[in-house]
């Protein structure tokens, strides 16, 4: 090492000076960059008003036809109306929209929708029945994710202002799926003008995820699934209420960030925060905590090729009252609520919350003494990447492993990416799976998939004809007319899957929403999760 | 051809496409490779229910056909431009680079530009205040750089700039309320300047300025050790010490003389980290809400979409191709000695 200059020169000293140069210019221009975009944006004041909507998004489109995502269902609701649809957080009583009456046949088989008069798109054109007919078809034909809703239901219009839905079976469901954003009615000639047909043919998703084309309080000013979707009011909307705010923007936004920018007043709404983040929102804001519609729960394979341990009824036993329903509750945190049975709480059929699982420690010993199983050890499977309402699955499954190791149950964790996991799931390979379920529209037919030899139960290795008692209770509440009677019909089967289904329902987490002060009108909707429209501001 | 340069670049091109052969290849075998299905994690349950949608999808993506169809045709579309269609966006990857890739670059050349800036100068000063406190504090500084995770630094970053201290804008590109520029290149900064839109452009820059500096931390603090210790190396050299004793002035001799020896290695390493750069951005623009190339990157591979993680590897080997195409051009602009052929 050669000497080194010991004599402060000129040069030096300047040299010193960089880093102050530095940091100031960059601070400078911190500043100035902040001070212009920090304005809020509501304070455009007077006739225009926006809203910013932090989410974390999962989008694919804007198509009502193919849209069936979290994020997606709340951009179609905004832009496209439909023929019924809900108000506010209520699921039980479908109401009119561009529908002003329907009537179901006695034998379930017919739905008789009567169009009101006046509707029209934004682009002034009034709604036709030819417009609610081609609407449908496109999605039942399109062979897209919601297509299934409308599987084997034939529409046609009857009159100018009558369109007649029919079917083979009786569709109970049918009058609570119609507000699925899914079936929002677009103005046909405009989308065929875009290449749009009712078939598989249909070439308008490119055109739709650039400009909508329905009635609806919005319309789409720009869309994209990573980062942000713009809504603009629609001028021209034909309903009594019109939207608060003139332009809605819905960013993609991670939950950690959510809290802080709608602290800040960067953001209105933050839709995603986990029960520990909104603990420590603060006054000024106001926090909803609603059960979602989501139920968490375990699948115990019934299927002896998969697993001698789990298909053994003593054993499923044992994780059934093994588990520590309260524990996991805490861990879900505030708002979140134990899913007495398949079917969530706010839906026609749900069980009283009295009639949940409750643990016992003692009687899952002695099952699973009497399993005749030595040291019983099974797999868990989870999804590993999936959050729930901000919930991650890990901490869930690692609590379950715990409570099962007490009763005498070894349980070894497998998680995988949800990608990877869902080939396992999907295809009944799972020994002990930890899952959820969201309903696919807010009626307890959906929920049918979880008996014997149907979607869901058949992932849990339950074949056709395992219980034919429970299987003959669900024929009958698929095809059953009337509120009371279904009600009666689908608690009997929760209380038979209670008894002895493959199915451990554990919690339903809580979606947890924070609005700025000045937005009114919230409500969490367990289809759409949040109606724009009805947002107000004071 | 004759020419050096123009065979160096020929050679390097072909490389370039090879390379890019290759890494369409390694993607597409390891993708396959995965336990897992794009259908499964693309279609909704009741859609899987369907055989019919599932026959659909696999139609309309090509995933009907045996693998080397697969590719061939992956193949085939690439020589014309055509990287497929994400299964994601349901858009052509093309679009969705073409409309990401801007951001990131905008991103990563800040961060760059900040780090070479910051890097040196502080490289530079910590060496000529050898063991004194200001080299104490930039070398911890630049310790401190390298060892803090790039989330953790985001997320902290955020809070405290953007939350506490309220100088900083918050999530996104520029203000939500504010529209776009009109896209030119797709950097918000440039088109907006270019459009004279000055309000868009100081929302750009502000929106840019803490995930550019988050990204940067490592780098600055890898160039301030590396520009550091070859300044110390250089200034002991006779010829340091012959022109300072011929009396030249501190400004000739620290440019002309220490500085360039120097910057070899300084260009050496820069190339390497700049090239490690884009990792960072998947977690830079995720907390930052920036829609980039990293959070692209993501969330195609979490949803096994296939054209979509290949297109971003094509990106990523174009990036590192340039990067050292570009460091090996400097050598040779920086030493003389250094011969391209």
């Amino acid at each position: 090492m050669a000497t080194r200059p010991r004599r402060r020169t000129a040069w030096q000293a300047r040299a010193a000076l960089l880093p102050v140069l530095l940091t100031g210019a960059l601070s400078l221009a911190a500043c100035s960059g902040g001070s212009t975009s920090t304005t809020s944006p509501q304070s455009s004041g007077g006739t225009s008003k926006t809203l910013v909507m932090d989410a974390s998004f999962t989008l694919k489109t804007a198509d009502p036809g193919r849209n069936y995502e979290p994020t997606g269902l709340i951009v179609g609701k905004a832009l496209y109306d439909t023929l019924l649809t809900f108000e506010g957080s209520d699921v039980t009583k479908p109401l009119p929209s561009l529908a002003e009456s329907y009537e179901q046949s006695a034998d379930g088989k017919t739905l008789t929708l009567k169009l009101r008069q006046g509707a029209t798109f934004s682009d002034g054109s009034p709604v036709t029945a030819d417009d609610v007919v081609f609407s449908l078809n496109r999605v039942r034909d399109l062979k897209g994710n919601p297509s299934f809703l409308l599987d084997g239901v034939e529409v046609a219009k009857t009159d100018e202002s009558t369109v007649t839905m029919t079917s083979k079976t009786a569709r109970p469901e049918l009058p609570f799926i119609l507000p699925n954003p899914a079936l929002g009615i677009l103005n046909s000639k405009v989308v065929k003008a875009h290449g749009g047909t009712a078939d598989a043919s249909d070439k308008a998703e490119q055109y739709l995820n650039g400009a909508s084309a329905g009635s609806g309080p919005y319309e789409l000013e720009s869309f994209n699934t990573q980062s942000q979707v713009v809504l603009k009011a629609n001028a021209k909307y034909w309903g009594a209420k019109k939207p608060t705010y003139t332009k809605v923007v819905i960013r993609n936004v991670e939950s950690a960030t959510q809290k802080l920018n709608v602290q800040r007043g960067d953001s209105q709404v933050a839709l995603d925060l986990s029960g520990d983040q909104i603990k420590s929102v603060g006054g000024s804001f106001q926090t909803l905590k609603t059960a979602s519609a989501n139920v968490v729960f375990l699948l115990s394979n019934q299927d002896a090729a998969v697993s001698k341990t789990t298909s053994n009824p003593k054993i499923l036993e044992a994780i059934r009252k093994g588990v520590d329903y309260q524990g996991l509750l805490e861990l879900a945190g505030e708002g979140s609520v134990q899913a007495p049975g398949v079917i969530p709480t706010m839906l026609l059929g749900a069980l009283p919350a009295d009639q949940a699982v409750k643990r016992d420690v003692e009687g899952a010993k002695a099952a699973v003494a009497a399993s005749g199983v030595s040291n019983p050890s099974i797999k868990l499977e989870y999804p590993s990447d999936l959050t729930l309402q901000g919930l991650s699955f890990q901490p869930f499954a690692e609590r379950i492993q715990a409570n099962l190791k007490e009763v005498g149950i070894t349980v070894e964790l497998a998680p995988a990416p949800v990608a990877t996991a869902l080939d396992n799931y999907r295809n009944g390979k799972e020994e002990l799976g930890l899952w959820y379920w969201g309903p696919d529209y807010p009626d307890p037919t959906d929920y049918l998939a979880f008996l014997p030899g149907k979607l869901v139960g058949l992932r849990a290795g339950w074949k056709a004809g395992a219980d034919k008692e429970l299987e003959a209770v669900g024929d009958k509440a698929a095809t059953t007319i009337g509120d009371d009677t279904r009600k009666q019909l689908y608690t009997d089967i929760q209380n038979k899957l209670n008894a002895s289904g493959p199915f451990i329902p554990l919690i339903q987490p809580s979606q947890n929403i924070v609005t700025a002060a000045s937005v009114t009108g919230l409500a969490f909707h367990p289809v759409w999760t949040v109606d724009v429209a009805a947002l107000g501001a004071k | 051809m004759r020419h050096p340069l123009a065979r160096f670049l020929l050679r390097r091109i072909a490389v370039a496409v090879l390379l890019g052969l290759g890494i369409t290849l390694v993607t597409f075998v390891l993708t396959n490779l995965v336990p897992g299905d794009p259908v499964t994690a693309n279609l909704g349950q009741r859609a899987l229910g369907d055989p019919a949608i599932v026959a659909q999808f696999r139609a309309e993506h090509g995933l009907d056909k045996s693998l080397p169809v697969q590719y061939l045709t992956y193949l085939g579309g690439l020589v014309q431009g055509d990287l497929g269609m994400s299964q994601q966006s349901h858009r052509p990857v093309l679009d969705d680079l073409a409309e990401f890739v801007p951001s990131t670059i905008e991103l990563a050349g800040g961060a760059i530009l900040i780090s070479l800036v910051a890097g040196v100068a502080f490289g530079v000063i910590a060496a000529l205040r050898r063991d004194r406190l200001s080299d104490q504090v930039l070398r911890v500084l630049s310790l401190v750089g390298i060892s803090v995770p790039t989330f953790w630094l985001a997320l902290v970053a955020f809070y405290v700039f953007f939350f506490r201290l309220q100088i900083t804008p918050g999530s996104g590109r520029i203000a939500p309320d504010m529209n776009a520029p009109p896209g030119v290149t797709g950097l918000y900064t440039l088109d907006a300047a270019l459009a004279g839109q000055w309000d868009v452009f100081a929302s750009a820059v502000g929106h840019l300025l803490t995930p550019a500096l988050v990204l940067a931390a490592y780098t600055i603090g890898l160039l301030t050790r590396f520009t550091r210790s070859a300044v110390l190396e250089v200034l002991g050299q006779d010829y340091v010490r012959a022109a300072r004793a011929k009396g030249l002035p501190g400004r000739v001799i620290l440019f002309r003389y220490v500085l360039r020896s120097a910057l070899v290695p300084i260009i050496t390493v820069a190339g390497l980290a700049f090239g490690s750069l884009l990792s960072g951005t998947v977690l830079v623009e995720s907390v930052f809400a920036r829609p980039g190339i990293g959070q692209y990157a993501y969330k195609s591979a979490t949803t096994l979409d296939l054209p979509a993680v290949m297109g971003v590897g094509l990106v990523v080997g174009c990036v590192y191709v340039l990067i050292n195409l570009v460091v090996d051009i400097l050598y040779g602009v920086i030493d003389p000695r250094v011969r391209l052929a």
